[in-house]
């Protein structure tokens, strides 16, 4: 430790090492204590590369229990105490091994190994994989999402000041966030956020809509295959409409994806037809519920032409009732329910307070729980009845 | 907040701390509580060449084994850092953890103690409770 001291010969070092037929001192550490600054954790071999190369940060704010993040995972951390006595050891320190050897050519006839005992420890901490917690992700984007008005008022200091307050760089967001790097990362794609400025943020989805049905109309103007868009011409339009470069691009990323590097140094773009088909099946359900038969015909004729719609496109989009003779259908998005698996089942149970499977499915088979499997969760939060063998089990509350 | 993990010692280089673990309690005798610096607890003992141990506590001897851990412990330091802040005179303080040692084995005894000589003991309050007589260490 800090202070060399005699007795710290043999240390650590010498228990572990301790040789046949011969024995050693344990003893009180002269500087013996609570030493509460000092904690053990428990670490999965697999780890230990990435402590011992400094790519591990606990992460979370004062009021929430710390976690514990590599590059791609993130662990809670959990004490576990024990009653046994554990003696906890330090290695004896360099110079206290120098002056030992001093001592000892001095008189050496007192001279016997000591291990010393610096604390006596409580438990330790062990490490659980969990789920990231990106709920909150969400909900810190969503204080100050993009808006057209936005584009205008660049200049004005004060508006900015103001809006300043609830912004994020990736910084603010490890700082505030649960998950690990590339959840964070992920978490941040799956929300189609962007960075803006330096600050990631969600795009308001009226603002989003705007730029689509603008490049949707250039694209019949201008007669472009929306199955092969040009990079720098689609943002080169848009930008003289109005919208800037970065958010055009975004609409590319996110109803297309890449498809070829492109002539010169421009990229083609492919926009994606059921992200396109499930964006204005959102906008048109915005007003409400409607039947089953008007929602059809309206959302066939947003639909860009050539580009052919399915229902079976809304799963986990769309939830369908029967009322009376009538079928109607209204939105219920997963992406506005929380991740967490119990707050999930009970959204879902206060949405609906009987599910059939095929129902249900879209909307929790992205929950992944570490070390449960999926009939482990439905075990865990429904209660599966099936009134004869050949019917369709029906999941409801625990 | 972050708190990083830092580690300076590198792979391979971690210092080995060990463990010696014992069911129940040593208790001093209590002229030496809340003086426990220096203390001998107990002799160490490995009297054969399996690594089977010994450990004597003031009478008693116990008896255990050296255990490999199934996970490795890593022994972190809390370290906070004042930091003055520039914009303001408040002072704060930036935590960090550091790896300062690595724990592979234990040295366990998880068996009653043995009363090495038989002579009239006093009534050994708890069941659990190793009974330390502590003799002061000759050289403190």
């Amino acid at each position: 430790m800090e202070q060399p001291q005699r007795l710290c010969k043999g240390g650590a070092q010498a228990v572990v090492n301790l040789q046949p037929n011969s024995s050693i001192s344990v003893a009180y550490h002269p500087l013996f204590g609570p030493h509460n600054d000092l904690i053990l954790l428990e670490l999965d071999e697999k780890l230990l590369p990435d402590v011992l190369h400094q790519r591990v940060s606990l992460r979370g704010q004062p009021d929430e229990d710390a976690v514990l993040c590599t590059q791609s995972k993130t662990y809670a951390i959990k004490f576990v105490g024990t009653s046994n006595s554990v003696f906890l050891i330090p290695p004896s320190d360099e110079s206290a091994l120098h002056e030992n050897a001093r001592d000892s050519n001095e008189k050496d006839h007192d001279q016997q190994d000591v291990a010393s005992v610096i604390k006596v420890a409580p438990g330790n901490m062990e490490l659980v994989e969990v789920a990231p917690r990106l709920d909150k992700l969400k909900m810190l984007l969503s204080e100050n999402p993009y808006k057209s008005d936005e584009v205008f008022e660049v200049d004005e200091l004060e508006g900015m000041e103001k809006n300043k307050i609830s912004l994020f760089k990736w910084d603010d967001l490890t700082d505030r966030v649960q998950a690990s790097d590339d959840e964070l990362r992920s978490g941040l794609h799956s929300l189609s956020a962007v960075e803006i400025d330096g600050y990631w943020r969600i795009v308001d989805e009226k603002y989003m809509d705007m730029i689509l049905n603008m490049l949707l109309h250039n694209s019949v103007l201008n007669d472009w295959s929306l199955y092969a868009l040009n990079e720098n011409e689609v943002v080169g339009v848009l930008e003289s409409d109005g919208f800037p470069p970065k958010l055009a691009l975004h609409c590319l990323q996110n109803y297309g994806s890449k498809v070829d590097k492109g002539v010169g140094n421009s990229c083609i773009w492919s926009l994606d037809e059921k992200r396109l088909c499930v964006h204005f099946a959102r906008e048109i359900l915005r007003r409400g519920k409607m039947k089953m038969e008007s929602f059809m015909e309206e959302w066939t004729q947003k639909i860009p032409e050539g580009i052919q719609a399915s229902f079976d496109m809304l799963e986990g989009e769309v939830l369908t009732e029967r009322l009376g003779v009538e079928m109607w259908v209204r939105a219920f998005s997963l992406s506005s329910l929380p991740s967490s698996p119990a707050e999930r089942f009970s959204m879902l149970f206060r949405e609906r307070p009987k599910w059939e499977w095929k129902d249900l499915q879209p909307y929790i088979k992205d929950l992944r729980v570490p070390g449960l499997s999926s009939e482990g969760l439905l075990l865990k939060y429904t209660r599966r009845t099936q009134p004869t063998l050949d019917a369709e089990p029906v999941f409801s509350a625990r | 907040m972050q708190i990083r993990v830092k580690c300076s010692c590198g792979q391979g280089n971690c210092p080995e701390w060990a463990i010696v673990e014992l069911q129940g309690m040593v208790e001093a005798q209590p002229s030496f509580k809340g003086q426990l610096q220096n203390l001998e607890i107990g002799q160490l003992c490995r009297p054969s060449a399996q690594e089977n141990y010994t450990f004597t506590v003031g009478y008693h001897e116990l008896t255990g084994s050296k255990v490999p851990l199934k996970k490795p412990l890593l022994v972190l330091k809390k370290m906070s850092h004042m930091e003055a802040d520039q914009s303001s005179d408040l002072k704060s303080s930036r935590v960090e953890l550091e790896v300062i040692g690595i724990i592979r084995h234990r040295i366990l005894f998880k068996t009653r103690p043995k009363a090495l000589i038989s002579r009239p003991q006093p009534v050994v309050k708890e069941r659990v409770s190793v009974q330390g007589s502590i003799v002061p260490n000759q050289l403190a």
